[in-house]
């Protein structure tokens, strides 16, 4: 599904983010990127977003080479990853009903489908009935639901999720956490950085740690470790 | 793009020009006065080139020859001046005619000073010409060098300073205009620019997120586009009203003040000036929106 071959990303003032990255995520897989402030894991996300470019190496999404994507071709991809960050990202003057639909109005789906699939989504991550309110209206894991429910509503194979905890008190990290462990039983595959040590070592998922641009271990049922 | 994305597109359009009314406001406002200094030296100049257009069917030559030509001799000037691409029409007028008309234009009704002159007695019996008109006013010098050079002609009459006063003025008033005009299109793609810099800046986070679903360039820039589109329209409506309306009180007003031009100067039907107007004002009015919306677009919204 997911491909890196030797990726290198230098940026223009000279700091290597990334350095001779390789590995591979399957379909269906449920990966961590761990490691510390630093160590590259939000390049690794831009990259897979192609939102940069990598100095040098081969990235592969779907058997699709996408470092040789042209640009007018980019839409196409990002339509096939879903996107959560730790800051959610929600658009304060739409509903949450609103903000979900505006991911299917981009993708220029029929408003017939958006009628049906909104409130789908939306039951999916448990907020069917706050889909009149407003972001700042909910708590932050509510918020982070319904980024997630955004993520999701174009039905995606890849889940990419950039600290999606970040910003959120340990118990409702675990809700959301089980709630991307569904998603990703549903048959998405989901990337998730963190720092969250006790999450990682909990769940017992493939975990990639990456320090200094390098990755130092890549391990099935792994944990945080501690070297880092 | 689907038929609903231009739905989508038109209506964060308007709801953009609205949230940024003070800027495009401002954009409307330049877009009409560049607009309305067009419409107003465009409506001179057509009304100058349609007085020029009547004068030229005015406007002719007159050839006289020289005495005692023959009849042959006439009929191989007519020959050689026809065959010049100038001419749009020549007639003989033969000296009776020439007295007729003579007597028609001076002496009307006050027949009784020609009793001296007896009916076979032509005094005009020399004055036998040709009629020339002109297809285009620019041409009559060359033609009238030409035809003082041929053989059996005695004077050519023209009304040449008539035709180059009118003409100097209207070019002198298309430099103006042309100039004039770059100056306005340029402040107002500027300002178009502005404007549709800071719709793009108050919707950064909107357009991030836009672009990480997936939103293709064309969906993205969309919005943008069009509220430039209508700011151009919008501005090119207020310029063709005050000109609609204000046409005929200021023809009027300029026959009133100058009552010496009215046999000069002939105007054309308000009608006729707006149905080549609009199309006109449209066009600038939407090409400076577009022009100005896109390339704001392709600076500040790299996708």
């Amino acid at each position: 599904m997911i491909a890196l071959e030797n990726i290198t990303k230098t940026y223009s003032n000279q700091v290597t983010a990334l350095n001779q990255v390789s590995f591979k995520i399957n379909k269906g897989e449920f990966v961590f990127i761990v490691g510390n402030s630093g160590s590259g894991k939000t390049t690794l996300i831009k990259l897979l977003m192609k939102e940069i470019e990598p100095s040098q190496g081969n990235l592969y999404i779907d058997s699709k080479n996408i470092t040789k994507l042209k640009r007018r071709h980019i839409p196409k991809l990002r339509r096939n990853l879903g996107v959560v960050f730790q800051d959610f990202r929600l658009l304060d003057k739409m509903s949450v009903y609103d903000n979900i639909a505006f991911a299917l109005k981009v993708t220029e789906s029929s408003s017939r489908k958006i009628r049906r699939t909104v409130p789908m989504v939306l039951s999916m991550v448990g907020l069917a009935d706050k889909a009149r309110m407003y972001p700042k209206q909910l708590s932050g894991g509510e918020q982070q639901r319904v980024a997630l429910a955004r993520a999701l509503v174009n039905n995606p194979p890849i889940l990419l999720a950039d600290e999606p905890t970040g910003n959120l008190d340990p118990s409702t990290s675990w809700d959301i956490m089980k709630l991307i462990q569904d998603i990703n039983l549903r048959g998405t595959t989901a990337v998730v950085v963190t720092h969250d040590k006790e999450i990682v070592n909990t769940m017992k998922k493939r975990v990639i740690t990456l320090n200094n641009g390098c990755i130092v271990k890549d391990m099935d049922r792994g944990d945080y470790g501690d070297e880092t | 793009m689907r038929l609903r994305t231009y739905g989508y597109c038109l209506e964060n359009g308007l709801l953009s020009l609205f949230k940024n009314r003070l800027m495009a406001f401002a954009s409307i406002g330049t877009i009409s006065a560049c607009l309305f200094v067009i419409g107003l030296f465009y409506t001179v100049v057509v009304n100058v080139q349609y007085t020029l257009d009547e004068l030229e069917n005015n406007i002719g030559i007159a050839v006289f020859f020289k005495q005692g030509i023959s009849t042959e001799e006439i009929n191989v000037l007519k020959q050689k001046i026809v065959g010049r691409e100038e001419v749009e029409s020549l007639t003989y007028i033969s000296p009776d005619e020439a007295w007729e008309m003579a007597k028609k234009d001076l002496f009307e009704g006050k027949e009784d000073l020609l009793v001296g002159i007896k009916d076979g007695d032509n005094p005009l019996k020399d004055s036998a010409s040709f009629q020339i008109y002109i297809k285009d006013i620019n041409m009559q010098k060359q033609l009238t060098r030409y035809i003082e050079s041929l053989d059996g002609v005695r004077h050519v009459r023209q009304a040449e300073e008539v035709a180059e006063v009118v003409q100097g003025f209207n070019s002198f008033i298309q430099y103006i205009c042309i100039i004039l005009i770059i100056v306005l299109i340029l402040i107002s793609v500027f300002l178009i620019s502005n404007t549709i810099r800071i719709a793009v800046e108050s919707r950064k986070k909107e357009i991030g997120i836009m672009k990480y679903i997936g939103a293709t360039d064309g969906f993205v820039r969309g919005p943008f586009i069009v509220e430039g589109l209508l700011i151009g329209i919008i501005g090119c409506v207020l310029p063709l009203l005050i000109i609609y309306y204000s046409y005929d009180l200021v023809i009027e007003r300029i026959y009133a003040d100058f009552a010496i031009l009215e046999n000069l100067i002939l105007f054309m039907n308000v009608g006729q000036v707006i149905q080549k107007l609009i199309p006109l004002c449209l066009i600038i009015g939407v090409g400076i929106g577009f022009i100005g919306s896109s390339m704001t677009l392709h600076k500040h919204l790299k996708v």
